[in-house]
């Protein structure tokens, strides 16, 4: 394997330089010397091949973590912004995580959040963060805390998603006690960043998979579905009884008022309102405000096949007859094995044909950018 | 005596105001008088007495100490003695003040909180229950507090969104109205009472806000569901000082018509019974070049309405009947 064409040419044969990089990152090679081997190593970390060779060097991984949170800031800035490139690889999260209690001292800086968004898309990874993080005594507060800022990290929302793919991360997403999941929800319509607002809505979108929360997230406390539901609506006018009837927060929207650009935003929206519907209190709420009316006018318009496909789906849950006894809360219904199986089947197929349209598109993976 | 009388007379109850002087020595370093203050003013506090209370904080504070902490907790309590009074404005100030001296004053952030709340700042209401949080992120008054300012900005805007929209339908149909008017060559002349610029703009670009002013009655020149004007009219009887309105004279309806059903039966001023349908003269007036003109009871109000010389005010079309 030959990696001369990382881009990084000027400096030198590549694993010989990464040898004499590490050196310059340490902290004998003076201040200097390590602010410009971080710069260089950003530099690198700017291509895949690069990204490869640094994860593959605990040492570098390590020497770049302790000028992160050291004191010089140009310094430590280009290292955390080459250790959010370096860990989309996973090479590099074993030494990531061995010093994760300096990762969780960044917190809850921007880049921190970016590199630590990457970890956790191991659940493993994900696990122990959630770990550190308890053992730090304020759990999740810190980041539900950032989101109250006047502009968040816009990695935030990433490492959110992430860390609710876990049960535990999830609980502490929805901690009655605080105000938890209630500071996600303006994030559905955050204009400022797509990666935030996309974080925040795979992450509401996770919490929606626990059914016993479904009542106290529907209720006046949360009052999650307006915040599902306005970025589908469209500024369609509505007759005043309608509009009388919907949540308040999607009546009278302005002539401008545009739909969620996102498809897969949009479908992340459309899912979690459909989990939300898989109990009965759920889906007597769901029906009772107004949701059939914001699909209706979205299912006009609607593009994309699959978004469409998961418009269809719901209406057909609310406007369909409710299922039978012992089938009330569909999250626990038990399904008969040969169904199960025709459904892997069909998952399995669905992910190998996503996966030929990937090769095909010939995409990169975007290490900024992770993905729930 | 039991209760310490509000105000200490030294002429009248020497022995009190002794004890005054005792407590509020002025050899005491201003700490200590500004806490005897401040515990004074919490005795008054606990008796609902807030003006004394407010003005017993208020000496502790022009003490001026040099204990912020002591400082904090004297804004802090005059602070809620003044939003007690409804003095919420000062509450706040005293808040601010007290969140100043010390930033992780809990009580004090939760005070200018509640002011917020009463002050209808709801966007302000939350940014200071997140402070609040920020220290306690489990505090139950704060967590509530947050849930409600959320709830109540959320409504507010929709209420503006409300407004703008109904706004905006009622713009909508005065255009259309106007366009109506034009259609039938009515010319229309802006009230005299608007404003010299809105004259400027002349007729064709008629300030629609003429159509709010709305007479005593109510009524206003409409569109009914078929697509006819219908108007406000008003009969004067010069002789006999007398009126008769029609809020709703439909354009395609004949003066003779109505007459017909208001002299149906004889008025009860007309003692000599001289108003009978058939006798009646129908004027309107020209008030620029101050002219009467007949018009014929025969004619519908349209007819009337696009008369070269009748110019309509946006308020009831005036007539003037007499008898022949």
């Amino acid at each position: 394997e030959t990696e001369t064409g990382s881009g990084s040419a000027a400096h030198g044969p590549p694993r010989a330089a990464l040898s004499e990089l590490s050196a310059l990152l340490a902290p004998a090679a003076g201040e200097a010397v390590r602010a410009g081997a971080a710069e260089t190593a950003l530099a690198l970390s700017g291509s895949a091949a690069g990204r490869r060779m640094l994860a593959g060097r605990p040492a570098v991984v390590a020497a770049l973590l302790e000028l992160a949170a050291g004191p010089c800031p140009p310094a430590a800035r280009d290292a955390l912004g080459c250790l959010v490139n370096v860990s989309a690889e996973p090479a590099a999260h074993g030494p990531l995580l061995a010093a994760l209690p300096t990762l969780l001292g960044l917190l809850p800086a921007g880049p921190a959040c970016g590199v630590l968004a990457n970890l956790c898309r191991e659940r493993g990874a994900a696990r122990r963060v959630l770990r550190g993080l308890r053992e730090r005594g304020s759990g999740l507060t810190p980041l539900l805390q950032a989101l109250g800022e006047p502009r968040p990290p816009p990695q935030l929302g990433p490492l959110l998603c992430n860390l609710s793919q876990l049960p535990e991360g999830r609980r502490g997403l929805l901690d009655r006690s605080r105000c938890s999941v209630q500071r996600l929800l303006p994030f559905t319509q955050y204009k400022d960043s797509t990666v935030h607002r996309r974080g925040v809505v795979g992450a509401l979108r996770n919490c929606c998979f626990e059914a016993e929360d479904h009542e106290w997230l529907l209720s006046e406390e949360v009052d999650i579905l307006p915040f599902l539901l306005l970025p589908l609506a469209g500024p369609e006018e509505f007759p005043e009884d309608e509009m009388e009837r919907l949540p308040l927060d999607l009546q009278y929207l302005p002539q401008d008022k545009q739909r969620e650009e996102e498809p897969d935003i949009r479908k992340m929206l459309l899912e979690a309102i459909m989990l939300l519907t898989a109990t009965k209190p759920g889906r007597h709420v769901v029906r009772d405000k107004g949701t059939y009316v914001i699909l209706r006018e979205l299912h006009r318009c609607e593009q994309e096949p699959d978004v469409l496909a998961a418009c269809e789906n719901l209406i057909q849950v609310l406007i369909g007859d409710e299922p039978g006894p012992g089938m009330e809360n569909l999250l626990e219904v038990k399904i008969p094995e040969e169904v199960e199986e025709q459904l892997q089947r069909g998952d399995r197929e669905e992910e190998r044909w996503r996966r030929e349209e990937e090769e095909a598109g010939g995409s990169t993976p975007c290490p900024e950018e992770p993905s729930g | 005596m039991k209760r310490c009388p509000a105000e200490i007379d030294a002429a009248q109850q020497p022995d009190l105001a002794c004890l005054q002087s005792l407590l509020f020595d002025e050899e005491q370093g201003p700490a200590e008088l500004a806490r005897m203050y401040k515990n004074e003013g919490n005795e008054y506090f606990r008796e609902r007495d807030y003006k004394r209370a407010v003005i017993a904080y208020t000496e502790g504070l022009k003490k001026k100490c040099e204990d912020p902490e002591l400082n904090a907790v004297l804004h802090t309590n005059r602070g809620a003695a003044q939003f007690y009074l409804g003095n919420y404005r000062s509450a706040l100030n005293d808040a601010v003040q007290a969140k100043k001296l010390k930033p992780t004053h809990l009580k004090a952030i939760i005070r200018g909180a509640l002011c917020h709340m009463e002050l209808k700042n709801f966007s302000e209401a939350i940014a200071w229950c997140e402070e609040g949080l920020r220290i306690d992120a489990k505090e139950k008054k704060l967590v509530e507090m947050r849930a409600k300012a959320d709830k109540l900005k959320r409504a507010e805007e929709r209420d503006a969104r409300k407004a703008k929209v109904m706004e905006k339908k009622e713009q909508c149909q005065k255009e259309i109205l106007l366009a109506a008017i034009k259609e039938r060559n009515i010319k229309l002349v802006l009230e005299p009472s608007n404003e010299e610029e809105e004259l400027a703009h002349g007729l064709a670009e008629i300030s629609l806000d003429g159509f709010h002013s709305d007479n005593a009655t109510g009524a206003k020149v409409h569109l009914d569901a078929d697509g006819n004007l219908n108007w406000p009219v008003l009969f004067l009887y010069p002789e006999h000082e007398q009126t008769d309105f029609i809020a709703a004279f439909h354009e395609n309806s004949r003066f003779i018509d109505h007459l017909m059903l208001m002299f149906a039966e004889l008025p009860p001023w007309d003692l000599e019974r001289k108003y009978l349908p058939s006798n009646l003269e129908l004027y309107f007036e020209d008030e620029e070049r101050a002219e009467m003109y007949e018009l014929n009871p025969e004619h519908t109000l349209l007819q009337v309405l696009q008369h070269e010389s009748q110019k309509v005010i946006v308020k009831p079309v005036l007539l003037t009947c007499t008898v022949l």
